[in-house]
C-alpha cells in the first residue's frame, strides 16, 4: 500500500461524508480508505479513450489530487472514445479543458493539467510527487518511460491499454511484482492508428481507476502482479500471473520499494 | 497430447490462419510448441518477438525471450501481441 499522509488535514468533513455516503460501507470503502483517497495523488497520462474515463472515475471517487497529462489537440476521429470533451473542442488542446471539466465534477478534489507528454526527466519528477501512475498512453515508448519513472520512484504503475475490442490491464508494484519492462523486454512494434471502440477503452479505463482506488484506499483485493486480458471480440476474460525477470534492466538488480508495509504491499 | 492455442491482442490476423490446437508428443516443451506454430506460418515470417506467452495462466516471457518448460495435455498456450492503445 502506498505511504499516504493521513494527517488531520485529510480527515473527511460532514459534506464529504455525505457526498461519498454510497461508497462507504461493507464491500466498498472504509472511512479510513476514503480518507486515504482524499490524501492521494495520482498522475494520469494521457487523457484519451482510456485515461479520460480513468481520470473521471478517480475524481468522482474522491482522489484528492489528479494530474492529467496530455499534449496535442483533439481530432474528429478521437470523438468515438472521449468522455471529457466533444465536438466543440476539436482542434484544441485536451489537458486544460478536460481538467476544467473534471474539476466541476467534484469540489473536494484538485485537478491539474499538464499540456504535454512528460519526458523521462519530468516523468521521474512527477513520479516522486504522486502515489500512483495510471499509464494510458498510446505508445509503448511512453508507457516504458512511465515505467522507468515509477520503478525509480518506487510508486505503483497501472498500465491500461486496448486494441480493437481487446484490453489489457496490469497492476505493477515496484519491489513486489514484475515491471512493464519485465513484461516487454523487447520494444513491441508501434501502430499509430490502432482500431478502437469507446466502449472497450472506457471499460478498461474505469477498471484501471478501480484498481487504483483499491490500491490507494487499502480496500479490496488488488490485481497486483497480474495481467488481466479482456478480449471482448472473442468473449474471453483471462488473467495471467506475471513473472519478474531477474535480468530486467529496470527492476532486476535492486527493485526499490517505497511502500512501508512489505507484508501487505498492495492493501488487500 | 493436445495443447489449446489462444491468440489475442493484435494477433487476430494470425489467428485466422493458425490452428486453435496442436497435437504434440507427450512431454513436449513450450519451445517445441512455438516451433510447431512457427512452422505453420508463411515462409520468412515469424511470431512477433514481443508477443507475450503464457501457459495455463502463468507468464512464460515473450516469444523472443521465453523460459522453456514442459507442457501437459490440455494446457492452454496464450499468445498476446502487446497492445498500447490509450
Ligand atoms: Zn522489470
Amino acid at each position: 500500500m502506498p505511504e499516504i499522509d493521513l494527517s488531520a488535514a485529510n480527515t473527511l468533513s460532514p459534506h464529504e461524508l455525505a457526498r461519498y455516503a454510497r461508497q462507504i460501507g461493507p464491500g466498498v470503502l472504509t472511512i479510513e480508505g476514503q480518507a486515504r483517497l482524499k490524501a492521494a495523488r495520482v498522475l494520469v497520462t494521457r487523457a484519451g479513450g482510456v485515461g479520460g474515463p480513468a481520470a473521471q472515475a478517480l475524481v468522482m471517487a474522491g482522489v484528492g489530487r489528479v494530474v492529467l497529462a496530455h499534449g496535442g489537440a483533439l481530432h474528429t476521429a478521437d470523438l468515438n472514445r472521449q468522455v471529457l470533451g466533444g465536438e466543440d473542442l476539436v482542434g484544441q488542446g485536451r489537458a486544460v479543458p478536460f481538467a476544467r471539466r473534471l474539476q466541476k465534477l467534484n469540489r473536494f478534489v484538485t485537478v491539474e493539467a499538464i499540456d504535454h507528454e512528460p519526458d523521462q526527466q519530468e516523468a521521474l519528477r512527477l513520479a516522486r510527487e504522486v502515489d500512483l501512475i495510471l499509464s494510458c498512453a498510446p505508445t509503448f515508448a511512453e508507457r516504458l518511460c512511465l515505467n522507468r519513472a515509477a520503478v525509480a520512484a518506487g510508486v505503483p504503475l497501472i498500465d491500461a491499454a486496448q486494441w480493437g475490442l481487446t484490453a489489457t490491464l496490469m497492476v505493477l508494484v515496484p519491489g513486489h511484482t514484475a515491471c512493464l519492462r519485465c513484461v516487454y523486454p523487447e520494444d513491441p512494434p508501434f501502430e499509430e492508428s490502432f482500431p478502437v471502440l469507446g466502449a472497450i477503452s472506457a471499460a478498461v479505463g474505469s477498471l484501471a481507476a478501480l484498481e487504483a482506488i483499491k490500491l490507494l484506499s487499502g480496500c479490496g483485493e488488488v490485481l497486483a502482479g497480474r495481467l488481466w486480458l479482456i478480449d471482448a471480440y472473442q468473449g474471453r476474460n483471462t488473467q495471467v500471473q506475471l513473472q519478474a525477470r531477474a535480468d530486467c534492466p529496470e527492476c532486476g538488480a535492486a527493485p526499490p520499494a517505497r511502500a512501508t508495509d512489505t507484508a501487505n504491499p498492495v492493501g488487500t | 497430447m493436445k495443447i489449446h492455442i489462444v491468440y489475442a491482442g493484435r494477433n487476430y490476423p494470425l489467428s485466422q490462419q493458425m490452428p486453435s490446437a496442436l497435437d504434440l508428443p507427450a512431454g513436449a516443451s513450450l519451445a517445441a510448441a512455438l516451433a510447431a506454430l512457427t512452422s505453420l506460418l508463411e515462409p520468412d515470417t515469424a511470431l512477433p518477438a514481443s508477443c507475450l506467452v503464457a501457459v495455463s495462466g502463468t507468464h512464460a516471457g515473450t516469444v523472443g525471450r521465453c523460459v522453456d518448460r514442459p507442457l501437459r495435455d490440455g494446457d492452454e498456450l496464450l499468445l498476446i501481441a502487446p497492445v498500447a492503445g490509450g
